[in-house]
Formats: C-alpha cells, structure tokens, sequence
C-alpha cells in the first residue's frame, strides 16, 4: 500500500498550523489596531464644517476667552455652543460680506440654526459634567488639545475610558491653579509634583478611590 | 393562578391559627404548586409561556409607551453627529439645565398643583408642588402620567371632518356658515356638552356664549359622577354643597365606604391632611382610629383599623344605626347574632363616635347614594362634629349645567341642530342605557373636540384635536376651590388647542384671521388674563401679581369660604329593610361600580405606564376582572380566572372573575375605563367595558345581578406573587401600647462606610477623614404608605424604565424597579391589608455583589450599590442571588423603536438600558450625582439635608419616604431609623439594608388610648 502522506506532509502541517496561529494573532494585533486608530476614534480629523470656523484664529490670534462662546462651561454639564446670535455681535460688524461667513449671516436672517459636526462625544451611559472639572482645576486643553493652533478643530484625544482614568487615577499630575484653567498651551510646570498635591487637598479630590467609583460617570 | 383552591379549607386554616400571619395571595395561602414556583425563582418556569406577543400588539406597544434609540437618528450622518444650537438663545433656557414650571394637573376637571420640569424645552417629569394649598407637594398616578400623555403618538394630530383630515380653516368655514343661522334663531338648538368645569375662565366663556345664543343649552357628562355629595347635601341641607374634612380635629373617623384615600380628584389634598393628622396624634401617643365599612374594598377602608366589609343596603342600614346612636337609641336589630363582625364594628364606632362628641368624622364617597350622604350629614350634625371636623363649602364644580339625560332626550326628539362635545367622549362614557351613539345620528351638525379620536370621533361630524393641558393656558379649582394656573410647558405638540381657544370660535366677536398654531397660546393667555384682571387694576400692578401666581401655579387665597349650615327638617328614613327581607336579599347578587385605580374613567388609557401599573389590591395589569367575594366564589364554584357572564335587564357583559378578600359576600364589582373599542389604539379590547350594564340613574349600583360561569377560563396577569421573598415578618404592625415590634436600637448599624477604613471592606483610603463619608438610606414608613401607586409612576418616569406589555408581564418579566408588594392578615372575608413598596435595599453587605463574574455591580462609599450597565453581560446571577427579588432583567429590547416623539420624554441623566442588561433602583444616582457636584463646585460644602429627594419621595402624597444622609445625625432619615418602629426587612440575613421600613400601627389592646 503506497504512502498517504509525502515525505514533506509534517512540515507542510506545522507550516499551516504555525501561520494560522500567526493569522489569528495578527487578526487580533489588526483589529485592535484599527479600534484604536484614528480613523476609527478621529483623533486629528478635522471633519468639514458648515462655516470653517478657525479656532486658532479667534482664540489664539484674537485671544478671545473660551467662556465667550462657551457660556456654560463653569455652570452646567455642558460647556454649550454659541447661538448665531453670539457670531454675530461681531461679524455684524466686521467680514461683513465675507463668502466664508454667508451661511452664519443666512442663519440669523432665516432662523434656521447652523448644524454643526459633532467632534467630541462620549457613550451615553458616560455623564460628564465639565462644570466640575474647571471649578476643579482641570484646564480645557487636558481634554480638547490646544485649540489655539487648530486652523480647523479636531478631536484631540480618543475619549475612551483608559483616558478619563489616567487622571481620575492621579489627578496630581493634571490639576492646574484656578489661573491655568483656560490657558491653551498649559504645560506641566516645574514643580507639579509638589504643587499638584497641594491643589488636590485644597480642592478635595478624591482622585485613586472616590474618583473611580463607577457610580462618578455612569448612571 | 388559583385554580382549584378549597376555599372552606384554606378558612378554616386561617381560622386556627396555623396558616401564615401574612399572605400576598390564595395561591400563597395555600401554598400551591404554581405559588412555590414563584418562591423559588422569580421567573418561574410554572408560569406556561405564552403565545410570543402579537406582532400587531407588539407594535402598538412601541408606538405608544416604549423607550428611544437615543439620539441615535442623529448619529445617522458621517458617524458623528451634528450639534445644533439656537440661533437666538431663548431668555431663561439654558442648554441641559432643568427649568420648572409651576401649573396644575387635571383629575375629572379638578386641579392639582405640580410643576413639570422641563430640559431644552421639554417636559420631561412632573413633580407635586410643595406651596400649592391643596395638594402640597404630593401626586397621583394620573398626574405622574400625563407628561406621557403630552407625548402619546395616539393624541389625536389633527382636525377631522368626517374621518377625513381637514383644516382649522376649513372647520371654521364650515362652522361660520352654521353659526349665522344660530345667531337668528338665538341659539335654539344648539347644545355643549361638556365634563364637570370648575375652571372660571372656561365658565366664563361658556356664559359669554350662552348670552350669545340665548337658546343655548349646556350639559355636563361624567363617567364619575359626583352628584350623590351633592343630592346628599341637597337633602339634609336644602342646597348642594362641597364636604371638607378637617382631619386635624378628629379623634376618630367613620368611613361609609368613603374614598378620601382612593384615587380620585381629592387623594392628594385629602391623603396628606389625614396622615399629617394620624402622624400628629401619634406624637400624643393616641391612633387616629379609623372605622370603615365597605361594600368593596378600596384604598381607604384596607387602610382602616377596623374594617368591615357590608354590602350597599347594608351599609345604608349602617348608616342609619349609627345615626341612632348618634341621637341616643339602641340600633335597630338585624339578623345576625350580637357578637358577629358587624355588631362588633358598629358597637366600636358608634362607642368612638360618641366618646369623641364633636371630634368625629363622618364620611361617605362617590359611590353612595344621596340618601347615605345625608344620613352622614345628619350623623355629624347629631354629634356635633359639623362646623369641627366637617365643613362645608359651595360646590367647586360650577353649577347651571343640565346632565346627559336632557341631552338624549332632545336629541330623540330631534330638536338637537348643533352639538358640541368639548373634552368628553360620551358615547363611550355613558351608560349603555342611554344609547348615545344612536341618538347621536340625528344631530345634523355634531362637533367632537378631544384628545384622542375617540368613539365618539367616529360618530361626529367634526373632529378638532384639543390641545393637552401641559401645552395650553387655563385655569382650574382644586377640591378646596384654590384656583390653579394652567400654563404651557411646550407649544401644541400636534396644532391642538384649547377648551377655551375653540369656545371663542363660537363667540360672537368678529372671527380674528386664521393664523398658525402659535397664535393659539397666545390668544389662551388673553383669555386668561381677562378673566383675572380685576376691574379697574392698573395694568402694571396686574401683571405683577398675575406673574407671582404664575410663578406659584395658583392664585393665593381663593379657597372657597366656608358656609354655615343648618339641617332640614327630617324626612324619612330610608326604610331599614326587616330581618326576613333580609334572609331574601342574601341570595340576591348586587354589582358595584367603580373607577379603575389605574385608568380612573379609561380616557387615559392609552398610557401605557398606567396599563403596566399593577391595580392596588388585585396586582393585575393591563384589564379589569370582577371582584367576586371568596364566599359568593365558594357558592358559584367559580375560581380566579372563571370567565363569568354579569347579567340584568337584558343587558350583560363577561369578565375574568376575581376572588377578591375583603369583598362583601354578595356584592360583584365592576370596574370602568376599560373595554375601549378605538381602533389601533393600545387600550383597544383590553378588559370589559362596564358601562354596558351601568344604569343611569344610580351608576354606582345595580341592586340584582345574575352572575353565572360561562366555563371558559381567561388568565388575568397579575404581579401579585412576583417578588415573593422567602423568610418572615416582611411587614410588622405595632399595636399602640404594645411592646415595641421594631428591630432592638443598634441592631441595625449605621454604616460600614462613615466607620474607619479598617472596618470597611476593602475601602482602603488615605484620607478616609477628609472624605464626604455620606451614607445614603432610606426610611418608608408602612403606616402612610396607602398604596396609591404614584411613586411606581414617578420612578418609570424618572428612570426610563419601559413598558413591557401584557404577554411580558405573564412571564414575570414586568421592569418597575419599585415594587408595592400588598399582604393579606386573618380572616379570608375581613383581611387586614398591608402595602409595602420595595425598592432597592442597597445592602451594605449585598449578596447580588458576590455572584457578578465581571463586577457590573458593586458598592461606592457612599454606600449605594451601583449597577455598571457597560459592564453587565447579563448572567443574572444578582438577580438570584437577591433575596429581595428587586432586580429586572432586559430580556427583550424593550427600549428599541419607539416613537420619536415618545422618546422626547426620556430622562437625559439616566442611560436608556439595552437587551441583556440587569438594572435595578439606583436610589436616583442621578439626582445624587447632581446634588453632588452642586456640592463639589461650591467648596465641598455639605449637601443640605433634604437636597436630594429620590422621585418616589417626591411623589408619594403621604411622605411615606424619607430619604437622605444616615450619618448626618440631624437628618430627617438618621431620625427616622431611630424610631422605636424602625425594622430591617430580612435582617436576620445581616444583609445591612440601607432601606429600613417603620412598622405600621395599629389599635393597641387598651380601648382608652383610641380614639
């Protein structure tokens, strides 16, 4: 009876076996790749919007304050969009023929509000309250990056939950003194590892235990 | 279900002590197979699955009453959503943040003071209204569910002529040329049909009309008529009058089946001044004694010391008796040996009513006849407690309004050209005697203005849709007569408009041009304010105080002036029938009406929240059943579930019987609001509609019924028996006097949390010191907690939780996170009753922590215990692990495909839950969480006690709940739990619940000390 098998048929099973493990393992190295990369979290994509608003121009280049447009931020969960309204105390004024603004000028004149594409979002069992957070002493840019030198906005970091721990896990290292809240370009000083301490006692957070409790976020 | 029970058997076990001290149901009684089945598991497998739920039905159940898919439709473009602003940011809203108004919900035309919070400009939850006079801060059902209501993709959406949409324009077209003809003739023929108006803005309108058209008839409709108070009135005091109670004077009360404490149009005012009344005569160390005798029982006479269960002419009999005694002679005598219940009964009231000369309380509800009203009158005016305890006001409902049946009879007569119904569905609502509909095809020109196209839609001619009251302008009297502002908290949702915006259609005045729906507030605020400016007041100094009411929700000091009274002279007495008669009369059957504890009337009964909402005795969802006495059930061989056939007069209906304890033996009751027969809406064919056997003149009673079993078996869906807890001494009654029944003081520790870290499990922290050290609990105290049913609505409103439907709730897959569990004491015919609601127990030391596999439930230090939904994979270990049995498990995705617009209702603080995922109470982490951060941002500052109120606390009318802080000492809850009635359900498992229950109280063994 003649051999099933040829002489190489071992090794042609271990070489199946052998890249079908790697195939998995790199199926799995892909795909998680891809969930984190930034096409799938948008971290750096500035989608288009219905007015390129520039950031990097009205608050770096301008320096108007944060709280102008984003009147809610040291009040409510939400740090609010500016109504057509608040565009056009200015623009009324100055661009007033400007292309790029046209669509704002159409939206006071007829009522219908300007849609903007939605850059930062969390899953809806996730409550954030950015009131808390300044109040705090936790600045804009730890979050939404340096808007100042965004020509067009993007998201600036992926908010998963890995992201929200790291600080509430060791706030120290991000908290800021009530005057860093809103500066764009906010760089850990020299001595946030004695000063963050101190802020974090004298603003009682409870960052490594009461800050990790499922309960602070999801409800 | 209880099929097959040995009724004699199971009383005479009660009877000698052997059965349990407390049991939920027969089945439990008698510890039946399918009962067992519940104490085991909480879905039990002895539940046979039914048929998997109707697609139709499926469907009209997402439509209605089902949770959203987020935002999800937003998230349709480019994966990520559009944020959209306002163009001109609106004074007052501010993106996210709550803004409540203060108006009035309305029960059968009467108000009750709430204050709908509103997010971006939508209602999303109604909460009582602490400062309103009459309602204090408390709710109902119907109250908590109308924010649904609002939203009801079933609301009728626009103008109908002849089935066909139309336009306003077009109605008005069609009416203007109607209404020349009118004018020539002053009106003749021409008839409103309205229900009861105490609103004086709308009878303002009405008069203006009527002296528009001289000719004019108005006649008032009322499922729930309220006219046997006042005939009673009429009899003993020559004209109609309003009763109030002041609780506060009595030392002792007497309900002739009164409903004080039932759902009704005075549950929320009158419940609060009674248990504020009972709570301060406990303080003195006596019990505000009440003594009920009622043909069926309801939320006041199981709530009673000493209750008794009497049929109609017996309890007339009753109240004729106790009038003697009253006056000072002997009681007629009746068949029945002296030492029965019903002597017993009679010689204690009647004793407490004559120690308490001038400090009683005499009452009688809806359901009786005129004559017992005026019995009652004439007892209190005996006594002396007249002008105390009991005073008198003029009637809040406004008078001047003919009823239905003059209606009919012009419309037989064909001298009907022009009908109006305006807010009323009569061809359902009225007495199958009646016949409305027929009579109605002889009306040339009939308009229908309601919520809902309804049946009686169908049969008009018109159709307008009627703006909800959480979208228009008006006014309206609470039972006290304190007017109530009505004001918007969103625009007509679907172009509706008011009561009042479609009078003035009719009115004289030269027609305005017709202009879009937004138009139509504006001009109900007109209306509103003419009707409260008074003559001559500066127009400033008005709209000041019209802005203060506004801001109160009621205009102050308009309660009604009380009215000084004097008695008739007697007439007869209603002849007390003799003792043969009697033995007659004991075969006879007799069938009460009454308003369902759920839908009331039935014209809410497309709300799913109140459909799933278990009914306060029976536990039954989504129908009505007739309650049948465990005695008639033993004579008839009927069993829970026999489909029976009520007959009389040549009318009848069939229902699923019901062996209701606590019935009196020969007396069936039929509840209304059911048998809707409006075409794909959810109410449709659900239950019997009682009006087919109600007759008109007395619609409370028919005295001779034929009851018999069509031997067909229905399966009514209960909740009685889910959540069955296995253990003891679930609830615990403290006799006054008695040795305290309450868990010994310190059996029950504080906290594991506000002790020092060591002491906790594993909440290792540095600055244990520094830390909030807050421990959430709650106290309910079983002696106030009536069983009402609005803190369920206010929790499913609250917190998202969605409506299952019919078939799910047989599976025991029923979602309420807040559960009333209700327990029978003693005697099969004459139980005691107790409610007991059952939420979350947030154990310190909670079991349903150890079983989770991936953590999805565990405990803050703030001692709640939290369930992570992102976490859960669904196991249900928890909900096994649970002794209480407050888990609920998504089997299905009951959250999925709702309505848009019913999705606008949802909380946005409380995530929607998906398929799979356990949840349970949360103690309202939300408001927690909102409270908390408040606290955060304002230098860590205390949370105030009080700050937080979870919605059952907000809503419950008797502040059954308290809620807050245990290891602030000061706090009203750490006071709470230091009552000697203070007990842990299931302690012995040292589970550490965080919710503790007060023991309710009951007649203590020295006669002195009650009332």
């Amino acid at each position: 009876m003649a051999q099933l098998f040829a002489p190489g048929a071992d090794a042609l099973l271990r070489l199946a076996l052998l890249s079908g493990a790697a195939l998995i393992a790199g199926g799995a190295v892909l795909v998680a790749g891809i969930a984190r990369s930034d096409y799938v979290t948008g971290v750096g994509i500035a989608p288009a919007q219905p007015v390129p608003f520039s950031h990097k121009h009205h608050s770096g280049e301008l320096g108007i304050d944060c709280r102008y447009c984003h009147t809610t931020v040291e009040t409510q969960a939400t740090a609010g969009l500016p109504p057509t309204q608040t565009c056009m105390t200015c623009h009324s004024q100055i661009w007033t023929g400007s292309d790029m603004l046209k669509p704002v000028r159409d939206s006071y004149a007829s009522g219908e509000p300007l849609r903007w594409v939605r850059l930062n979002k969390l899953p809806q069992y996730v409550y954030y309250n950015h009131s808390v957070h300044v109040t705090k002493g936790i600045g804009c840019s730890t979050c939404h990056g340096d808007v100042t030198t965004m020509q067009m906005t993007y998201r600036a970091n992926a908010f998963e939950m890995q992201f929200c721990l790291d600080c509430h896990q060791a706030p120290e290292r991000w908290v800021r003194t009530p005057d860093q809240v809103w500066n764009m370009n906010w760089s850990p000083p020299a001595n946030q590892a004695t000063l963050g301490p101190q802020l974090v006692a004298k603003n009682h957070i409870h960052g490594g235990d009461r800050l990790l409790e499922c309960g602070i976020c999801h409800r | 279900m209880a099929q097959d029970l040995d009724l004699p058997q199971l009383r005479q076990r009660l009877a000698s002590g052997d059965g349990p001290a407390f049991w939920r149901s027969l089945d439990a009684l008698a510890g039946t197979e399918a009962f067992q089945a519940y104490l085991r598991t909480e879905f039990p497998g002895a539940v046979p699955l039914a048929q998997g739920p109707e697609r139709r039905g499926f469907l009209k159940l997402m439509a209605a009453s089902f949770a959203l898919a987020g935002l999800s439709a937003c998230d349709a473009f480019d994966g990520r959503g559009r944020e959209v602003p306002y163009v001109v940011q609106p004074e007052r809203i501010v993106a996210g943040a709550p803004l409540a108004y203060a108006t009035s919900a309305l029960f059968d035309g009467f108000a009750n003071g709430i204050q709908v919070t509103t997010r971006n400009g939508r209602p999303l939850k109604v909460e009582g209204n602490p400062d309103h006079p009459w309602s204090r801060g408390g709710t109902d059902v119907l109250g908590q569910a109308s924010v649904l209501g609002l939203y009801d993709p079933f609301r009728s959406q626009a103008v109908q002529h002849l089935g066909r949409p139309a336009a306003w324009s077009a109605f008005r077209g069609a009416l203007l040329a109607r209404l020349a003809v009118l004018r020539e003739t002053g009106g003749a023929g021409f008839h409103l049909l309205t229900g009861p108006v105490t609103s004086p803005a709308l009878a303002a309108e009405i008069d203006r009309l009527r002296s528009a058209y001289p000719g004019l008839r108005w006649h008032v409709s009322q499922t729930v008529p309220r006219d046997g108070l006042y005939d009673g009135a009429r009899q003993a005091y020559g004209r109609p009058l309003e009763t109030q109670f002041r609780f506060e004077a009595a030392r002792t009360l007497v309900s002739l089946d009164g409903d004080f404490l039932d759902v009704g149009p005075g549950q929320v005012g009158l419940s609060r001044r009674w248990i504020d009344a009972r709570r301060a005569a406990q303080a003195e160390g006596r019990l505000l004694t009440l003594h009920a005798a009622a043909p069926t029982p309801g939320l006041t006479s199981v709530k009673a010391d000493h209750t008794l269960a009497a049929g109609s002419d017996d309890l007339a009999r009753l109240a004729a008796d106790l009038l003697r005694i009253a006056e000072g002679a002997p009681p007629q005598p009746v068949a029945e040996t002296a030492d029965g219940p019903r002597a017993a009964w009679l010689r204690r009231a009647g004793a407490a009513l004559l120690a308490a000369r001038g400090r009683g309380l005499v009452t009688a509800g809806i359901g009786q006849p005129a004559a017992v009203h005026a019995l009652v009158h004439r007892i209190n005016g005996a006594l002396g407690n007249t002008g105390t305890t009991v005073v008198h006001t003029a009637p809040v409902p406004v008078s001047g309004a003919e009823d239905v049946s003059a209606l009919i009879e012009a419309m037989a007569g064909g001298r009907v050209g022009t009908l109006l119904m305006l807010g009323v569905n009569p061809v359902y609502e009225g007495s199958g005697e009646l016949a409305f509909a027929e009579h109605l095809a002889r009306v040339p020109f009939k308009i229908h203005a309601g919520t809902y196209f309804d049946e009686t839609a169908a049969h008009a001619d018109w159709h307008l849709p009627l703006a909800h009251p959480l979208e228009s302008w008006g006014d309206a009297r609470s039972l006290d007569g304190t007017v109530g502002l009505i004001q918007p908290t969103v625009a007509p949702l679907y172009g509706g408009r008011s009561a009042h915006e479609i009078l003035t259609l009719f009115g004289s005045e030269s027609p305005e041009p017709e202009t879009p729906a937004r138009e139509g507030p504006e001009r109900g605020l007109g209306l509103l304010k003419r009707q409260w400016r008074r003559p001559g007041e500066d127009a400033a100094a008005f709209e000041a105080r019209f802005a203060e009411a506004l801001r109160l929700g009621f205009l102050p000091d308009t309660a009604l002036p009380m009215e000084s009274v004097a008695l008739t002279g007697r007439v007869a007495d209603p002849v007390p029938a003799s003792a043969a008669e009697d033995r007659a009369a004991a075969d006879r059957i007799e069938a009460v009406f009454r308003p369902d504890p759920c839908v009331w009337d039935g014209a809410s009964a497309d709300l799913g929240w109140l459909q799933e909402l278990p009914k306060p005795l029976t536990k039954v969802v989504w129908e009505n059943v007739v309650a049948v006495s465990p005695r008639l059930a033993e004579r008839l061989h009927l069993v829970t579930g026999d489909v029976v056939a009520v007959e009389a007069n040549g009318r009848r209906l069939e229902g699923a019987a019901w062996i209701l304890p606590g019935q009196a033996a020969h007396t069936v009751t039929l509840t209304l609001g059911y048998g809707r027969r409006v075409p794909d809406h959810l109410a449709q064919g659900l239950g019997y509609d009682a009006q087919a056997l109600r007759p008109a003149a007395t619609p409370y009673r028919l005295p001779d019924v034929t009851l018999t079993k069509t031997g067909r078996r229905a399966r009514p869906v209960t909740t009685q028996d889910l959540g069955t807890m296995q253990g003891h001494d679930f609830v615990r009654v403290q006799a006054l006097g008695a040795p305290s029944v309450g868990d010994p003081p310190g059996a029950v520790v504080p906290s594991f949390y506000a002790a020092p870290p060591s002491a906790g499990r594993g909440a290792a922290s540095a600055d244990a010191g520094a830390r909030a050290g807050r421990a959430w609990g709650m106290v309910i105290d079983l002696d106030a907690c009536i069983g009402c049913n609005a803190c369920l609505t206010a929790c499913q409103s609250e917190n998202n939780i969605p409506v299952v439907g019919r078939e799910e709730v047989a599976r025991g897959r029923w979602m309420n996170w807040l559960r009333v569990d209700r327990y029978y004491a003693g005697d099969l015919d004459a139980p005691d009753t107790h409610f007991q609601p059952v939420p979350c127990m947030h154990c310190e030391a909670a079991p349903c922590e150890l079983g989770c596999p991936v953590e999805a439930t565990v405990h803050d230090s703030e001692g709640l215990n939290l369930q992570v939904y992102n976490r859960c994979i669904g196991t249900r270990t928890c909900q096994s692990y649970c002794p209480y049995k407050v888990r609920r498990f998504n089997y299905l995705d009951y959250t999925g495909g709702m309505a848009p617009v019913a999705q606008q209702q949802r909380n946005p603080d409380v995530t929607v839950r998906a398929r799979g995922v356990m949840e349970k109470c949360t103690y309202c982490l939300q408001r927690i969480a909102g409270a908390r951060i408040d606290a955060a941002k304002d230098a860590h500052a205390p949370i105030p006690d009080g700050t937080v109120e979870t919605a059952c606390q907000g809503a419950c009318p008797t502040r059954a709940i308290v809620f807050g802080d245990l290891s602030d000492s000061s706090s009203k809850v750490a006071a709470a739990r230091r009552d000697p009635r203070n007990y842990a359900l299931l302690g012995e498992l040292n589970t550490r619940p965080r919710t503790t229950y007060l023991a309710s109280l009951a007649p203590g063994a020295e006669p002195g000390r009650e009332g």
